[in-house]
């Protein structure tokens, strides 16, 4: 008898070459009865409430927060399935809606129904103010460039430091032509079954910074405006709408007090993790995609990559654009340009004033995630803030850093 | 390694697809432990069957304690000595039938083996106890290492080592003459 090594070489032949049998029609019964077992447990599992942040924010209350998103994830840092030329029959609609800086918006979303108090900014370039009132308490809001949202169930304020609901770009002319440059969106025609009234439905999608999403949006002919909205968290428009807006009215002016909200004292307050959706994470995840940040720090890898990404935008360098952030690869060219470069815009962005020290940490599948502050310098002479969300990676003993997208809205700072 | 955890995120999130995925890639080396921890190999399918439509109900609130191999791995190796004792097949008579390898499935390296030789390392294998042979199969087999198999069978990893330790010699004495120095 020889050494136990000599054992455990021949044991080892013979487990690695045991015969096994299992065919096609093998798998495919573990495959069916797996993905059956699978698919009711995710159906279980929707039903009750935990009380974690990631829960609360898909929950039904919180769903009304995602229907303040509404059209300013569009132009967030938007993503569009895209929208055909057609979008020609929207121009009289969208020069009949930029003189309203405030919307109100009344609809229903699974589990109860929401109002939305939406106005904007002075110039009317974005949202500032935003309220979300859910018919069981829930309240979503923003408030000195912050937003909250209360959770009547668990008396607590959720919060974060950056404008995570509105709009990016304000109803009006720009938004107008950032539709008409994406492409493959649709335009319906047709009457109002109820009311016999002429209308256009505006179908679309996009995976934005917020996760798949998709709309409805009904303009009146005879009144050029939106009048109702259905919008969806996936692509395809399928299952119940995330939120349907079946009345939409708009303002000229709104007082201060629409906007006040009033949670109760001994309300406790939390602070929201940073996240990023689900979609992101496999789009982020080409090794290939990136900059190398061997041997940094989180802060200096931070500072190179988003760096990097504004010098692409300066220089209007679309390979290292979708290079450095993965998710433009879901967007035309045409459309990029419009959006990010604005070649022959004056917002559009000339010099890099300042990257900030890293103010938020969170963490995705991928790995470490956190928000940078940039101050750049627009070419009307504007200075603008904008955090932005780096996602760490480590593909074996490589260190490399791609961007995911911004987070919150930008603001205008005196510099 | 980061596939794995990218999986296992999107299990988490109900992605039918993931589920897909993780079968795909490690159905073939789970057939081997359950081949190798089975009695009765005709209960391999069972065993895979059973262990993948348990773990496709943890959707949603999986935790992964270190490599997803060795977590599917274990539970193979649990499920299949739930069978074995349940089927109590460790009567010999039927034994040779159950280990019988069908026709043409033989690997070369077993070719190369005489059948006298395969025939004591079934024999042997499954008079090891339970304990001693999972662990065998869990390294030799999956490449788990001591410290893993300890921590997923929530043991000391001396104890994993002793049981890997005595099954080796009892299959030594088993085979006594047939191994080359």
């Amino acid at each position: 008898m020889s050494e136990i090594r000599d054992t455990e070489r021949l044991l080892q032949a013979y487990l690695e070459h045991l015969p096994t049998r299992q065919g096609a029609e093998g798998d495919a019964k573990v495959l069916a009865d797996a993905l059956t077992a699978m698919q009711r447990t995710k159906q279980q599992a929707a039903q009750p409430g935990r009380i974690l942040w990631r829960t609360i924010m898909t929950s039904k209350a919180s769903k009304l927060t995602a229907a303040a998103i509404v059209v300013g994830a569009v132009l967030f840092f938007a993503f569009f399935g895209g929208f055909t030329q057609s979008a020609w029959a929207l121009e009289d609609a969208i020069e009949a809606m930029k003189n309203f800086p405030a919307v109100y918006m009344v609809g229903a979303f699974p589990g109860g129904t929401a109002e939305i108090w939406i106005r904007a900014n002075k110039t009317k370039t974005q949202s500032t103010d935003v309220v979300v009132r859910g018919s069981h308490g829930a309240i979503t809001w923003t408030r000195d460039g912050s937003t909250y949202h209360y959770e009547p169930s668990q008396n607590t304020v959720y919060f974060e430091h950056a404008l995570t609901i509105g709009m990016a770009q304000w109803l009006g002319p720009e938004l107008l032509e950032m539709l008409s440059t994406a492409e493959n969106a649709k335009i319906v025609r047709g009457k109002d079954p109820a009311t016999g009234r002429d209308r256009i439905m505006l179908l679309c999608s996009l995976i934005d910074v917020h996760g798949a999403q998709s709309w409805v949006i009904e303009f009146d002919v005879a009144s050029k405006l939106p009048v109702a909205m259905k919008q969806w968290q996936n692509l395809d428009r399928s299952g119940p709408p995330s939120f349907d807006a079946f009345k939409i009215v708009y303002y000229e002016d709104l007082p201060d007090d629409v906007f006040d909200v009033h949670v109760p004292g001994d309300a406790k307050h939390v602070e929201k993790p940073l996240q990023i959706p689900d979609e992101a994470v496999g789009i982020m995840s080409n090794p290939q995609d990136g900059i190398s940040v061997e041997g940094m720090t989180q802060q200096e890898a931070a500072e190179k990559t988003v760096r990097a990404l504004y010098l692409a935008v300066i220089d209007q360098d679309m390979n290292t654009l979708k290079n450095i952030s993965p998710l433009c690869r879901n967007w035309g060219d045409e459309f990029l340009r419009k959006i990010i470069f604005k070649p022959d815009k004056d917002d559009r962005i000339v010099e890099i004033l300042e990257i900030g020290q890293i103010s938020k940490t969170g963490r995705s599948a991928l790995g470490p995630i956190a928000t940078v502050p940039v101050v750049v310098k627009l070419k009307n002479g504007k200075k603008a803030e904008q955090q932005m969300i780096v996602q760490f990676r480590q593909f074996g003993d490589t260190a490399s850093c791609v961007v995911h997208g911004p987070y919150g809205l930008p603001r205008e700072i005196d510099y | 390694m980061l596939e794995d955890k990218v999986l296992m995120w999107r299990f988490n999130r109900g992605d039918p697809a993931a589920l897909c995925r993780i079968y795909e890639k490690y159905r073939a080396p789970l057939l081997k432990v359950a081949a190798a921890l089975l009695n009765d190999r005709s209960g391999v399918e069972d065993v895979l069957h059973d262990v993948f439509v348990d773990f496709a109900q943890t959707t949603g609130q999986f935790r992964l304690k270190g490599s997803l191999k060795g977590f599917l791995s274990i539970c193979v190796a649990n499920r299949a000595r739930d069978r074995n004792r349940t089927m109590q097949r460790r009567c010999s008579t039927t034994l040779d039938e159950a280990m019988s390898h069908p026709a043409g499935t033989v690997g070369p390296e077993h070719r190369a083996m005489s059948h006298e030789l395969i025939a004591k390392l079934d024999a042997a294998m499954t008079e090891l106890p339970d304990e001693q042979r999972e662990i065998i199969v869990l390294h030799l087999q999956s490449r788990l290492p001591f410290r893993e198999i300890a921590e997923l069978k929530e043991m000391s990893i001396n104890t994993a080592m002793s049981r890997y330790r005595y099954g080796l010699e009892k299959i030594r004495s088993a085979l006594d003459g047939e191994l080359e120095p």
